[in-house]
């Protein structure tokens, strides 16, 4: 379940009162907010927490109903680099400037997690100064903004959205988004347009019924029939078009959709009805026909929304990049916009910043974490000469790098465009209804063409209702119905335990899934290191060492210190070092103290014996000439991994791996949760040509990953996952996005999926027999139109109740 | 019954009033957030807006009791 109002659970082990994850023992963060000291996981909720409590908006806790995103360690503090948005030329592109001089800016917003977010954004921007309107889109995830330049600058507009711990940057209106927007308002203008015709003719239909049954003048009823005409053929031409243009697309390519029934039943429906009032004879239907309408297009808004409501528009790459750098210009440093740089741009590039361009390094030597890449949070060391790729992380120190070309050619471009790739390559499953669609239109057509002969033989007047009667009879709308209904229940149900879903249609593949295929580094994993083993050399005790290592360890920005930020660390440290490829050096108590790698310490204590054999990151310890300890880290594995994988196994499912590692930590991992194929050290691209080549072998495929790596692999498969903590890229690419970050919700999604295949089953079933014996008694003419009616709904209303079992919270 | 031929035109008179408006509400952007306008009538009491000169709000009673 999502949060409620009060998401601070009263239980060991302590959330953050922001973001929801877990506080780690023995952090003392906490903040005064609505009269209570709540817990905060880190500094970067902290300094939100406390800005937004400090602007009295505190309300906003109790009115969200989903935890924030966890905002970067510390926010406020790059908030320089938003400078260049005060360039007017720059800032043109995503605003305008009225007449007053106010000016008019879209920004896009990263991490907006409910509708309260909205209030609080808009809350926070109007007491700016000079801000005069800020409208917030939850759908688009866009901020509208106006405001006065000369009282507020644009940069401060950006760095008071990223204090709030949102990620923010233009909006550019892309054609796909304009389209999407025009295509909503159309859908919605149909739906309107369905739901009052609906009301009208129905009630019109009341009055017939009535009269069907008391007895009516002739006049009366054409006049009710005539009316109800006008309005089902205004429905009919305006909101039921797109039934028919998609049929008819369809059927020129020589496939039978599902469409095809539906328009072939409204349109015949309406024909015979309008046929029956021009000549005053049979039975009009034009309530079936007006209410069959709305509801299947209401039934086709509902899933759009939902799907676009979490599709976040952040999906670009390029936007992980910062857009203002450090560069080179007539001998001194300044600013400039990333999109200026040109190749042989001299740029500089600090420890803790994303690197913004391919680029080959000039001076300085540092360490690049390429988790974009290859998924692992150990970084590469790099000197000068080496290159470094746009998008990953610089980790240790300063570095100048000469700039090798513009983003288009960067390899984080040429990741971007592997999605894009994915996404139109995708093989498209055949869906069960549509191929259930193909020959139940095929069978309808000939029975309805065989009632029309034999009755032609035996009694020609009334051939044409008694073939029009069994048309209308095998109206579709249960078998319409069947699918979506049944994947919309269960979509829901899923969401209330934890996961999104965002492509319904994944559940069915996800049901017939024969490989379900997993990432390594931060998804089986926790993709963070923690303390695996130390193995003591000298006298001192374990305790001893790891408090002088937590010390040391404060001291530097590589990932191998947050293994440590949760130990009590020693006091004393004086003159630290960070020495970079190579450790700390610090003194304490008049000794020396090496921390860092194998090479490094032997420099100071000859005596180090090798790192032991275990398959492990092991770094060394020792203090002057004495070593002290060897400290083993590994990537733990997510505690419930291995009932996922088993789960799986035992459903009849190959469990794969596929790592980017290229250690052997890959098939270490492997053997430990039983999993039989492994395949290490892949780049995105062969992660996906490995999945294409299982899916050509016709196996249905479920991805599971987080990173940005993993995007073109979950953009290829018939259904993916993406973790929690997943970047950006990956979610939008992913049908299933697993909320609360357990691995579990994997296996209650994949049995979700099958149940939802069983009802769907039961559903078409149903739907089919219903018309197997309703069809032959109409061909018979033994059907009269009240019956035909109530059949029609009772078995819509089946399908729709058997689909409503799906909505119990999922079994354990 | 002939009053029918007067109430039934202006039934459909009013729906085709009822549409039109609806349309128009459509096209002017009232429908294109549907979450946001659906919460935000459960929040309308807003904290008063900050004046310009960056002094923090005073709490509503409703704030302090939580």
């Amino acid at each position: 379940m999502p949060p409620s109002s009060e998401p601070a659970s009263r239980q060991a082990p302590k959330l953050c009162y922001h973001c929801g994850e877990e506080v780690p023992s023995g952090l003392e963060l906490a903040i005064l907010i609505g009269g209570e000291m709540r817990p905060m996981c880190c500094p970067g909720c902290r300094a939100v927490a406390g800005l937004i409590s400090a602007s009295g908006l505190e309300t906003f806790y109790q009115q969200r109903t989903a935890y924030n995103e966890r905002p970067p360690e510390l926010p406020p503090a790059n908030a320089d680099q938003y400078l260049v948005y005060d360039d007017p030329q720059l800032a043109a592109g995503f605003s305008e400037t009225g007449p007053d001089g106010a000016i008019t800016a879209r920004l896009l917003l990263g991490g907006i997690s409910c509708a309260a977010c909205t209030w609080l954004i808009e809350q926070t921007m109007m007491r700016l100064p000079g801000v005069s309107m800020a409208l917030v889109n939850l759908q688009q995830s866009r901020l509208d903004i106006r405001f006065d330049p000369a009282q507020l600058p644009l940069s401060q507009v950006f760095a008071r959205l990223d204090a709030l711990g949102y990620r923010v940057r233009p909006f550019q209106a892309s054609t796909q988004r304009l389209q999407m927007s025009r295509e909503y308002r159309l859908e919605l203008r149909r739906l309107a347009v369905a739901g009052l015709g609906m009301m009208q003719v129905g009630m019109f239909a009341i009055a017939l019924h009535a009269g069907d049954i008391q007895g009516i003048e002739g006049q009366y009823q054409g006049l009710l029939r005539w009316v109800s005409l006008l309005v089902a053929s205004f429905v009919v031409l305006f909101s039921a078009r797109p039934f028919f243009s998609t049929a008819w697309r369809h059927l020129r390519q020589g496939a039978l959709v599902m469409d095809l029934p539906v328009a072939l039943a409204i349109g015949l429906a309406w024909l015979a009805s309008a046929w029956a009032t021009f000549t005053g004879t049979g039975q009009v239907y034009f309530d079936s026909v007006v209410m069959f309408t709305f509801f299947l297009l209401l039934g086709r808004f509902l899933e759009r929304r939902a799907r676009q409501r979490h599709n976040i528009t952040w999906f670009d790459a390029q936007g992980t990049l910062p857009d203002a750098v450090s560069a080179r210009r007539n001998e001194q440093w300044v600013t400039v916009p990333r999109v200026q740089l040109v190749a042989g741009d001299l740029v500089l590039i600090k420890a803790g910043d994303t690197v913004p361009v391919d680029a080959l390094v000039a001076t300085g030597a540092s360490a690049v974490r390429e988790d974009t890449f290859n998924g692992e949070p150990l970084p590469r060391r790099v000197t000068a000469g080496d290159t470094i790729y746009a998008g990953t992380v610089n980790v240790e120190a300063a570095v100048q790098a000469s700039v090798l070309g513009s983003y288009l050619e960067s390899r984080l471009a040429a990741l971007q465009r592997s999605v894009e790739q994915a996404q139109t390559g995708k093989p498209r499953l055949a869906r069960l209804a549509d191929r259930v669609a193909s020959w139940f239109v095929g069978a309808i057509l000939l029975i309805t063409t065989g009632t029309a002969l034999v009755w032609s033989q035996l009694a020609p007047e009334q051939a044409f209702w008694i073939a029009l009667s069994v048309l209308v009879i095998s109206c579709p709308c249960a078998l319409a119905l069947a699918t979506p209904a049944a994947l919309t229940s269960a979509a829901s149900a899923l969401r209330a335990s934890g996961v999104i879903v965002r492509g319904e249609n994944a559940l069915e593949a996800l049901s017939r899934a024969t490989h379900l295929i997993f990432d390594k580094t931060g998804t089986l994993t926790e993709g963070a290191l923690a303390i695996a083993r130390i193995e003591l050399l000298g006298d001192a005790s374990r305790e001893q060492v790891l408090a002088v290592a937590a010390a040391m360890q404060q001291y530097s920005s590589h990932p191998v210190a947050r293994a440590f930020s949760e130990l009590e660390p020693a006091g004393g440290l004086q003159q630290v070092e960070y020495l970079v490829g190579a450790g700390l050096e610090a003194q304490r108590d008049g000794h020396t103290y090496r921390m860092g790698s194998e090479p490094f310490c032997r420099g100071q204590a000859p005596g180090l014996a090798h790192a032991p054999a275990e398959p492990l990151y092991w770094i060394a310890l020792c203090r002057d000439s004495q070593p002290l300890a060897w400290i083993g880290l590994y990537d733990r594995t997510r505690p419930e991994a291995a009932a996922v994988v088993t789960a799986a196994r035992q459903a009849n499912m190959e469990v794969q791996l596929l790592t980017g590692d290229s250690s052997s930590q890959g098939s270490i991992l492997a053997r430990e949760l039983g999993i039989e194929h492994v395949r290490s050290g892949l780049e995105p691209q062969q992660k996906m040509a490995h999945v294409q080549s299982l899916q050509q072998a016709g196996a249905v495929v479920a991805m599971v990953g987080d990173g940005l790596n993993d995007a073109p692999v979950l953009g290829v498969a018939d259904a993916s996952f993406a973790v929690a903590s997943a970047s950006d890229l990956a979610r939008t690419q992913a049908d299933f996005v697993l909320v609360d970050g357990d691995l579990h919700s994997i296996t209650t999604t994949w049995r979700k999926a099958r149940q939802g295949r069983r009802v769907i089953m039961q559903n078409l079933a149903w739907a089919l027999a219903y018309n197997v014996c309703a069809i032959p008694l109409a061909a018979c003419g033994l059907v009269p139109p009240w019956a035909a009616a109530i059949g029609m709904s009772l078995s819509s209303l089946l399908v729709v109740a058997n689909s409503l079992r799906l909505n119990n919270r999922p079994r354990d | 019954m002939d009053s029918l031929y007067l109430l039934i035109p202006i039934a459909l008179l009013f729906c085709a009033i009822a549409i039109k408006l609806l349309l128009w509400a459509i096209d002017s952007g009232q429908y294109d957030d549907l979450d946001k306008e659906a919460w935000k009538i459960l929040a309308d009491d807003e904290p008063p807006r900050e004046s310009a000169d960056g002094q923090a709000p005073h709490n509503t009673s409703e704030e302090k009791q939580s």
